[in-house]
């Protein structure tokens, strides 16, 4: 039976010495594929630890798929997988030796972690680079590693902690594809910590955002879009100087971006007038963006609150 | 692109339990530890000296059953050595408790002596790839992200290190006992040895124990393999050379070679000093040889500084607790 809730906190705490990294976190989430948004030391990666029991919780409380985190660690830890920022691994394994092995720690009879090993390594895209030691592998071998380790074992959720760091643009949208894939394919919950706003937009339909060890916002994608209306990204063939020009007549503020694409802030609740102004154009658009900079937005507008009550 | 179906697939298997994936660890510490050639090298080395004590077992057998192949072979030799034979088999046959019990007691004391030292070596080496490599790469943050806790993982590299001496120690000296007295001419054997058998047993097991321990504070020192290999050999060697020192002028300092206390436990254990008295004593012809042995080294084999041995292994294991438990943490 799915559960509603694959997180639930309640008043975590988290200290370092004196400094609080987490300030009291109450949350609920869903499952789905989750960004955990911040800027760096926000609290994103001591929130994930605490929840897998990497770092002891200072008070509160916190469950994991349904189990108590803190005495059920083990047993809830057989259906997590965990990708962490840093790189580490076992040193002087080859790659599908580590997957295996990996996989083991997780209770999987030998054989069975022997051919699952090598079916996710395949699946994240790795050949016969996987009989190599992991020591030679390049950043974007590791990243891919990483991920084959996490869901070897077929976890109910994967933390990911900067999955796309260090990667090349093609290697990020490789790995950005598998892990959407994951949830909107395969059914596994993903969060994602990330500072690269870009990123969690494309994969995620729920957002967290932390400042300061405090969550500032918990809500779907869509709701932030929808709180942003008004503004489009809107991509064309050709005449880009006539729809701007059109635009600009309805005094609506259009800027061409360097990516060839048109901004247009439109003010309405709904693309209508916009689709209007193109269909008495005569253009089909190839795309339209609604809300492109609503996370943006969102995650500034949050901060500045943050720092301005701080 | 894979040629084959390349999707993510479901597992709904059972899990295995936590032995299981603790045996892991084990298993994957000692494939680690034999992927170095001298350590297999030294395995294959203890295994064969096994053997050759073996045969020293069965040759000692046979010298005792006035009618064996040896006795025959030896009597032909030579008229004063077929008297001397005579005489010894003679006298063995009436006291076989005393002449089985007596040697083999003093050779699997010697032998355990050897195999330590070749065990502390091999650990000197395996030291790297208990913790220290972890500590490096900063695996523990896997483990501790797996169906494994802290202490799991600390069992499995315990268990690492005590299969590593079992490979070259305990198991060689409980095979030597087993096939040198299924080699013996008599089951007796097996009864009369039973006390060298208890002493291989008490020795080794908390010798392991001991070693294991220590090797796992030593490990987990440091991020730097070669500095905590080079604590271990240092402390080993540096120890030895102490402990002579330190027997002339300040004997309580020799308790800071972990190697002089381990002896201490081992004539303890084996009490080698009452039977070489017994053979002294009772055994003719060897007995009278057996006298040489000069006071003092007769009263270091008598009277073994065990309590102290005792005391400074508690405090050293005890150090090498906190150290792990200090070291060896997630974040």
């Amino acid at each position: 039976m799915a559960l509603p809730f694959v997180i639930e906190t309640n008043s975590l705490v988290k200290t370092y010495g004196t400094q609080n990294a987490l300030n009291g976190v109450n949350l609920k989430v869903a499952p789905g594929a989750i960004g955990l948004l911040g800027p760096n030391g926000a609290g994103k990666s001591t929130f994930m630890k605490c929840l897998l029991q990497l770092l002891p919780i200072t008070s509160g409380s916190a469950k994991l798929l349904g189990g108590e985190v803190g005495t059920e660690g083990r047993e809830i830890r057989k259906r997590v997988g965990y990708t962490p920022e840093q790189d580490c691994h076992i040193p002087g394994m080859v790659g599908c030796e580590y997957v295996t092995y990996c996989a083991e720690l997780c209770g999987l009879p030998f054989q069975v972690a022997r051919q699952r090993a090598h079916e996710m390594l395949d699946f994240v895209g790795m050949g016969q680079e996987r009989y190599r030691k992991i020591d030679t592998y390049s950043t974007g071998m590791k990243q891919r590693l990483k991920l084959a380790q996490a869901i070897v074992h077929d976890p109910e959720i994967v933390f990911l902690d900067e999955p796309t760091n260090g990667l090349d643009p093609k290697g990020q949208a490789q790995i950005l594809e598998l892990i959407h894939s994951l949830w909107h394919t395969y059914g596994i919950t993903v969060v994602v910590s990330s500072h690269l706003l870009h990123d969690v937009d494309r994969i995620c339909e729920q957002i967290i955002i932390i400042a300061r060890g405090t969550v500032l916002v918990h809500d779907t994608l869509e709701n932030l879009k929808a709180s942003k209306k008004g503004s489009a990204e809107v991509v064309v063939a050709d005449r880009h100087e006539a729809l701007r020009a059109a635009c600009l007549l309805k005094q609506w503020p259009c800027e061409l971006l360097p990516n060839g694409h048109l901004k247009v802030e439109h003010n309405a609740d709904s693309l209508n007038p916009l689709l209007h102004v193109m269909r008495e154009l005569k253009m089909a658009p190839l795309e339209i963006i609604p809300s492109p900079n609503a996370l943006e937005e969102t995650f500034v507008q949050a901060l500045e609150i943050s720092n301005a009550t701080a | 692109m894979p040629l084959h179906d390349a999707s993510y697939k479901h597992w709904d298997g059972v899990h295995l339990g936590l032995w299981h994936r603790r045996l892991a660890i084990t298993r994957n510490g000692l494939t680690g530890c034999l992927q170095n050639k001298l350590t297999r090298h030294l395995v294959v080395t203890c295994w064969i000296t096994a053997l050759i004590v073996s045969g020293l077992l069965f040759i000692i057998g046979q010298l005792l059953v006035a009618d064996s192949v040896v006795v025959k072979w030896v009597s032909n030799l030579s008229p004063q050595l077929q008297v001397f034979v005579q005489l010894l088999t003679s006298w063995l046959e009436k006291h076989p408790e005393i002449s089985v019990r007596t040697t083999q007691n003093i050779l699997f004391y010697y032998y355990s002596v050897y195999l330590m030292r070749v065990s502390i070596f091999a650990l000197g080496m395996a030291i790297p790839l208990l913790i220290t490599s972890d500590l490096a790469s900063k695996a523990i943050i896997i483990y501790s992200s797996k169906a494994v806790s802290r202490g799991d993982y600390l069992l499995g590299k315990f268990c690492t290190a005590f299969g590593l001496v079992a490979l070259t120690w305990f198991g060689p000296i409980c095979a030597a006992w087993l096939v040198g007295n299924l080699l013996s001419p008599d089951w007796h054997f097996f009864w009369h040895s039973r006390a060298a058998l208890g002493h291989i047993l008490l020795f080794g097991i908390s010798c392991m124990t001991i070693l294991s321990s220590l090797a796992m504070g030593i490990s987990a020192l440091s991020k730097q393999p070669k500095s905590t290999a080079a604590f271990w050999f240092i402390w080993w060697i540096l120890g030895g050379v102490l402990t002579e020192i330190a027997l002339k002028s300040k004997p309580w300092l020799a308790h800071l070679s972990f190697n002089y206390d381990l002896e201490q436990l081992a004539l303890a254990t084996f009490n080698i000093g009452s039977d070489i008295k017994t053979a002294q004593e009772n055994i003719p012809i060897l007995g009278d040889m057996l006298m040489r042995i000069s006071k003092a080294t007769m009263d270091a084999l008598n009277n073994p500084s065990t309590s102290g041995a005792l005391l400074s292994l508690v405090v050293m294991i005890n150090i090498a607790a906190w150290t792990v438990n200090r070291r060896v943490k997630p974040e």
